[in-house]
């Protein structure tokens, strides 16, 4: 199941003081499947970073009960790695490891009692997400732009984390591919019941979200229902 | 402490001196890698960089093969000349250099010296504590094989009496060492000299026949051709110490009144402590000089230790140079996988890993590139004491020490210490800048 999210005073500074964005309020209800749209430039991915805690920023993220920006570095490493899965515009794969291998890539620096499983839950998603046991022992050297997306998706999904953030998963795939990622991340948040936060210009994606926010210059200008 | 250490079997006082020097990095590993299985990135990082990754370790392995191959080639040319000097234990001659005299004698280099009379020679020869008084003669040759000149008992004495053939019975006889290329019942005729400026000629009343061959020795005796000491002296036209009614003796006793002189007496003395007594003895202002060519060559590596600590030096500097770069590297290296590394970090990966990822990897260039330079230093080593034998004669080999050991494992765990700068280093990078990249 996923987890809700609650935003308050949300302030996030860049180099000189500026600030990049300001987020007063904002809530999510566990199980939401969100889209963040606006301008190149805006904060939609500042937004992402700062919600994995990846960024220093002033105010509250609570996923849950957790407020991830009281929590220190190594805390949130830890949160991150069993409570946020990641997929980024360029998948960020090690081009040397196969399939199988990046999956599971968050299995090297977990507990050694939680490595079979996670192994055997990575390798389960990429079959899931079309990719067989051959595929899998290949490395991803060899794939096309959507099979490397899947195995990335399948590394998000592999630690059971109940919030999904995707930054632009679409925008490196030809149309045909990224309509079925598209399909393949909704169908996942719907089945698992994972929040889906997705930073997208493509419209195809955005149209799929149930919720759409858009952020123009630092600042949510726009809060609407699922786009039909 | 030093009781129960002192006790140990020097060995294993090696082997644990190693561990510690080696336990700072073993430690630091073992706290770095603990719970963590990073070899499947580091693999990757490896191939991803492995241009890179090959030029370090080639880095690394050269300086550390230099290092372990000169010193290990000093210590075996070290090992080598104290060998080859160990049958002299005192060498008699008339007064001048030591250096000349010990070079002449135990390493057949010839030089001009003034000649020992045979009073002389009689004294130290019917001298109680004297067992073994072997006049040397040389200064003639066959082809790259110096002619000498000696006594049987030394001829004997210097292989451990272990001579293929027969020892000679006549002045027309001789032995021919180990190396030398002269079939057992192969005849020559000395030449008078060395070299290009022998006289091929000069003796070629002298037919001598080889009828034996010495043993191996590891000196240069071994291309040397013995004969006996009256052979030398006939054939340059001298009396050959022995009185004339005497007829063809061969050896010892040898006549005061026919003795036509010896540039140098090499004694074995009957007892360890008679050597100093009889140093003393026959070191006389302008009459004769007793020195221990041990001795001699111990002076010489007290010269030769300064070198040696010159070339520790060098060779510390080389490898510390080469850990700098390597960090260097290394740091180089991190900014080029910075985006895996950042990845990671959004994954979750603690800090510890990222720290796990990079010092191991730093740890495969360090160790697999020490490996190699132990390799390529042992390589190295035996080329050049093949080359140093062949060159000389003297037997050189060169063997790697404990101490080699100890140097290298310093030098690991120095750099492997140190290959945790660059590591923190990566954990400073901020995350999103990277992955944006």
């Amino acid at each position: 199941m996923g987890v809700s999210l609650s935003i308050s005073g949300l302030t996030v500074l860049g180099s000189g003081g500026r600030t990049l964005l300001r987020l007063p309020q904002l809530d999510v209800p566990a199980g939401s499947i969100i889209g963040i749209e606006g301008p190149s430039g805006a904060g939609k991915s500042t937004l992402l970073y700062a919600l994995a805690g990846l960024l220093e920023a002033e105010g509250q993220v609570r996923w849950g009960d957790q407020d991830i920006l009281r929590l220190g570095p190594a805390q949130r490493a830890r949160f991150r790695a069993t409570g946020i899965g990641m997929i980024f515009q360029d998948f960020l794969l090690f081009e040397e490891l196969t399939a199988d291998q990046n999956a599971a890539l968050t299995a090297l620096f977990r507990p050694a009692r939680e490595r079979a499983a996670l192994r055997q839950h990575a390798s389960s998603w990429l079959t899931s997400l079309g990719l067989g046991a051959d595929a899998a022992r290949r490395s991803v050297a060899s794939f096309s732009g959507g099979e490397r997306q899947r195995v990335a998706i399948a590394r998000a999904m592999a630690a059971k984390a109940p919030v999904l953030l995707a930054d632009e998963p679409t925008a490196s795939l030809d149309r045909a591919t990224a309509d079925r990622l598209i399909d393949d991340l909704v169908t996942l948040a719907r089945t698992t019941g994972t929040t889906l936060i997705a930073v997208s210009h493509d419209p195809h994606l955005i149209a799929r979200m149930d919720r759409v926010l858009t952020i123009t210059d630092g600042k949510l200008t726009g809060d609407r229902g699922k786009v039909k | 402490m030093t009781g129960p250490w002192n006790d140990l079997p020097a060995l294993a006082q090696d082997i644990l001196w190693a561990l510690m020097l080696l336990s700072p990095a073993l430690i630091v590993g073992g706290i770095v890698l603990r719970g963590y299985a990073p070899w499947p990135l580091v693999r990757a990082i490896l191939w991803r960089f492995r241009g890179a990754s090959a030029l370090f370790v080639l880095l690394i392995a050269i300086s550390v093969g230099m290092g372990i191959g000169l010193l290990a080639q000093e210590r075996g040319l070290r090992r080598g000349t104290a060998q080859a000097a160990d049958k002299f234990d005192l060498v008699i001659s008339a007064p001048g250099s030591e250096l000349s005299v010990m070079m002449a004698t135990v390493f057949l280099q010839p030089t001009d010296m003034p000649l020992l009379d045979g009073d002389t020679y009689a004294a130290i020869a019917t001298h109680e504590n004297v067992e073994i008084a072997a006049p040397i003669a040389f200064g003639d040759s066959f082809g790259n094989a110096s002619v000498i000149g000696t006594t049987a008992d030394f001829a004997r004495y210097l292989a451990d009496d272990q001579i293929d053939g027969r020892m000679w019975q006549t002045a027309g006889e001789a032995l021919a060492g180990a190396l030398v290329p002269l079939a057992i019942g192969a005849e020559f005729h000395p030449a008078h000299g060395h070299g290009d400026s022998a006289e091929t000629d000069a003796h070629d009343g002298a037919e001598l026949t080889v009828v034996g061959r010495l043993a191996p020795t590891g000196t240069p005796w071994d291309r040397a051709i013995l004969v006996p000491i009256e052979t030398i002296w006939e054939v340059h036209g001298l009396a050959n110490g022995h009185a004339p009614a005497k007829g063809t003796q061969i050896g010892p006793p040898f006549d005061a009144a026919y003795f036509p002189g010896t540039p140098a007496v090499v004694v074995r003395s009957k007892a360890l402590w008679a050597n100093y007594a009889l140093r003393a003895e026959f070191t006389r202002d302008r009459e004769t000089m007793a020195f221990f060519p041990g001795a001699v060559l111990a002076q010489l590596y007290r010269v030769l230790g300064d070198v040696r600590q010159i070339m520790s030096l060098m060779a510390l500097v080389t490898q510390v140079l080469v850990a700098a770069a390597v960090l260097l590297g290394l740091f180089i290296l991190s900014r080029l996988f910075h985006r895996q590394i950042a990845l990671l970090r959004a994954l979750g990966a603690p800090g510890r890993f990222i720290l796990a990822v990079v010092w191991s990897f730093g740890a495969t260039l360090l160790i697999t590139g020490a490996a190699l330079g132990v390799l390529s230093g042992i390589g190295a080593a035996s080329v050049l004491a093949r080359i140093v034998t062949a060159r000389t004669d003297i037997l050189v080999t060169a063997p790697l020490g404990w101490s080699d050991f100890h140097v290298l494992a310093g030098f690991l765990s120095v750099t492997l210490l140190l290959s945790l700068v660059p590591a923190a280093v990566v954990l400073r990078h901020p995350v999103v800048p990277s992955l944006r990249a």
